[in-house]
């Protein structure tokens, strides 16, 4: 359980999160500079200029109406910026031990979650940028923390490297039971991993929920970055290995066809998502088309957004709306009004499984 | 070779320089260390006042000192109620040669300092460290080398010192004649041999210095590579 009540000038406009968060993970999403990373300092105690309140289950770590500022060797966060900030003139061992004080067991134990046991003897400057990531995180766990603060810690590592990174976070988070703040901008990484979202435009909170409910709700996503508007929880149905699709059977709503996931056993629970603007809009049943999945669907509401117009379509018994984005002339020449009749195409492979 | 008095103006010098060098050496980095962190008004007229003593005549600097150390100077009568006379002693070379190699150790461990990444140091906090715990596991490790730099120079810089040494100290033989003044006296009386042969003296020991740091830096840089 944390509560915050943190205000600071930043340059461009001040910082202001008034809230509390659960125990689990949080992630922090939202544009670029919208101060993810200052909070981040600020809640490890080395923004001095912070004011406000901070209680960490039961300590206060900052109360400035009581002159209460921890420092942030006292405050027991493990925080890994987003280059892992390593040590460079020390061994990977040498980084771990850093903080540990001496607690070998506990060095161990994070040495092992982390699976780093054959990069101990090197220095950061012969790291991956995953293995430093997860130098940095054995790092941090080690002092065993109150509080993990991650500032996007797999922003910097291409796909292949973030899905190799990822079950190494799912584990601290179920092994360790140690409660995180953790800044992302994928969408994915923070439905594979939050209990919560925290939003953050401008210094300030927009959104907190469940990230399901916020990252699917309209125009929260944008603000997120995500641009990912359409999130469906689903089952997956059938492996077709041969035609290389996978079906999935989404709650309350139709089959999608996505390009072949074997590795995802047969009735386990997925989140497809789907950008607005790879949903293909038509008037008429389209015919001869190579998308997998077509779906006729109910114009019910449009809304300019920015350059674009969102449009909000149902689906008869589907339970979720589905979204797309067209620009302003293609809505003009399909004439869509509220009411209208609409077949939806997606390719799939423009469904992610995340 | 050397004659005795020759011998004991070669140590005097590595005594004093060697001296002189070490006690600059914590003031020297803390005042580094300052001058790197802080951003406040006034920076840059801090930096200009501790750098004077490099671009000013040591004499300039010389006669500065004396009018503060001598007996009828400000300090200099305190010191001397307590039994303590610096000047035309070696205390006098040394006082005149740590203030004349200050600024050079500072300059080189600044810039060095300014190179360390305050996050690192940040991060050093949030895993434990103490601000002084967080200097010596973080910043001066990764900052030796040009505190090392520094300090060679302000100890080559120390071995050279005339102007400053002889406005103070005087130019007596073995009481306070260091390598720059012998040569300067060689030259005076006549005897330019013996005054090369004390420059080459001086030359060999500024050399080593500076090839010593060189290789020990050259050294700790290949086993980080590594």
């Amino acid at each position: 359980m944390i509560e915050l009540a943190l205000d600071l000038t930043l340059a461009r406009f001040p910082l202001a999160v008034h809230t509390s968060l659960g125990g689990g993970v949080t992630a922090i999403m939202g544009p670029s500079g919208s101060g993810k990373t200052s909070l981040l300092e600020a809640l490890a105690g080395l923004r001095p200029r912070a004011r406000g309140r901070l209680v960490l289950d039961g300590a206060v770590l900052l109360d400035t109406a009581k002159r209460t500022n921890e420092r942030p060797e006292r405050r027991r966060m493990g925080y890994v910026p987003q280059d892992a900030g390593l040590f460079p003139h020390l061994t990977a061992l040498d980084n771990v031990r850093f903080g540990a004080r001496g607690d070998a067991g506990r060095v161990d134990n994070a040495i092992d979650t982390l699976a780093i046991r054959g990069l101990l003897h090197r220095h950061p400057a012969s790291l991956s940028g995953g293995e430093k990531q997860r130098v940095a995180l054995a790092r941090a766990l080690a002092i065993e923390p109150r509080l993990l603060l991650l500032d996007e810690p797999l922003a910097a590592l291409d796909v292949g490297l973030r899905e190799r990174v990822l079950p190494y976070l799912l584990r601290i988070r179920d092994e360790w039971k140690v409660p995180m703040l953790y800044v992302t901008h994928n969408v994915g990484e923070a439905l594979a991993l939050a209990d919560e979202v925290l939003l953050l435009r401008d210094g300030r909170v927009e959104a907190q929920g469940r990230p399901l409910d916020l990252l699917s709700s309209p125009g929260i996503s944008a603000e997120a970055e995500a641009g990912i508007e359409n999130l469906f929880p689903g089952r997956v149905l059938a492996h077709d290995v041969d035609g290389g699709v996978t079906r999935v059977q989404v709650e309350g709503g139709p089959q999608v066809s996505v390009t072949v996931a074997p590795r995802r056993a047969l009735g386990s629970a997925v989140t497809l998502a789907i950008r607005a603007e790879d949903i293909l809009v038509a008037t008429e049943a389209p015919r001869g088309l190579s998308a997998r999945n077509v779906y006729e669907a109910r114009l019910v509401s449009l809304e300019r957004t920015g350059v674009d117009v969102t449009l909000r379509f149902e689906i008869e018994g589907a339970e979720r709306p589905w979204l797309a984005r067209l620009t302003p002339a293609a809505v003009k020449a399909l004439e869509m009004r509220p009411g209208a009749r609409a077949w939806l195409a997606v390719k799939s492979h423009s469904v992610r499984v995340v | 070779m050397l004659t005795a008095q020759e011998a004991e103006t070669v140590l005097l010098t590595l005594k004093i320089a060697a001296l002189g060098t070490g006690l600059i050496l914590a003031p020297g980095i803390a005042v580094a260390l300052m001058l790197a962190r802080y951003r406040g008004p006034g920076k840059a007229a801090i930096e200009t006042l501790l750098s004077l003593p490099l671009v000013l005549p040591p004499t300039a600097v010389g006669i500065v000192l004396l009018q503060t150390l001598s007996r009828r100077g400000s300090l200099g009568s305190w010191l001397a109620e307590r039994g303590v006379e610096i000047v035309f002693t070696w205390k006098g070379v040394l006082i005149a040669t740590m203030v004349m190699s200050f600024p050079l150790l500072v300059r080189s461990a600044r810039t060095a300092f300014e190179e360390v990444e305050p996050r690192l140091v940040g991060i050093a906090r949030t895993l434990g460290c103490g601000p002084l715990g967080a200097f010596f596991r973080v910043t001066l490790p990764l900052a030796w080398r040009g505190v090392l730099a520094g300090s060679v120079l302000a100890f080559a810089r120390a071995l050279g010192e005339f102007g400053a040494t002889v406005m103070v100290a005087g130019n007596i033989p073995g009481k306070t004649q260091t390598l720059a003044l012998a040569i300067f006296h060689d030259n005076q009386i006549g005897r330019d041999d013996r005054a090369l042969v004390l420059a080459g003296v001086t030359a060999g020991l500024a050399f080593a210095a500076l090839w010593t740091t060189e290789w020990i830096a050259g050294r700790r840089t290949r086993r980080i590579a590594a």
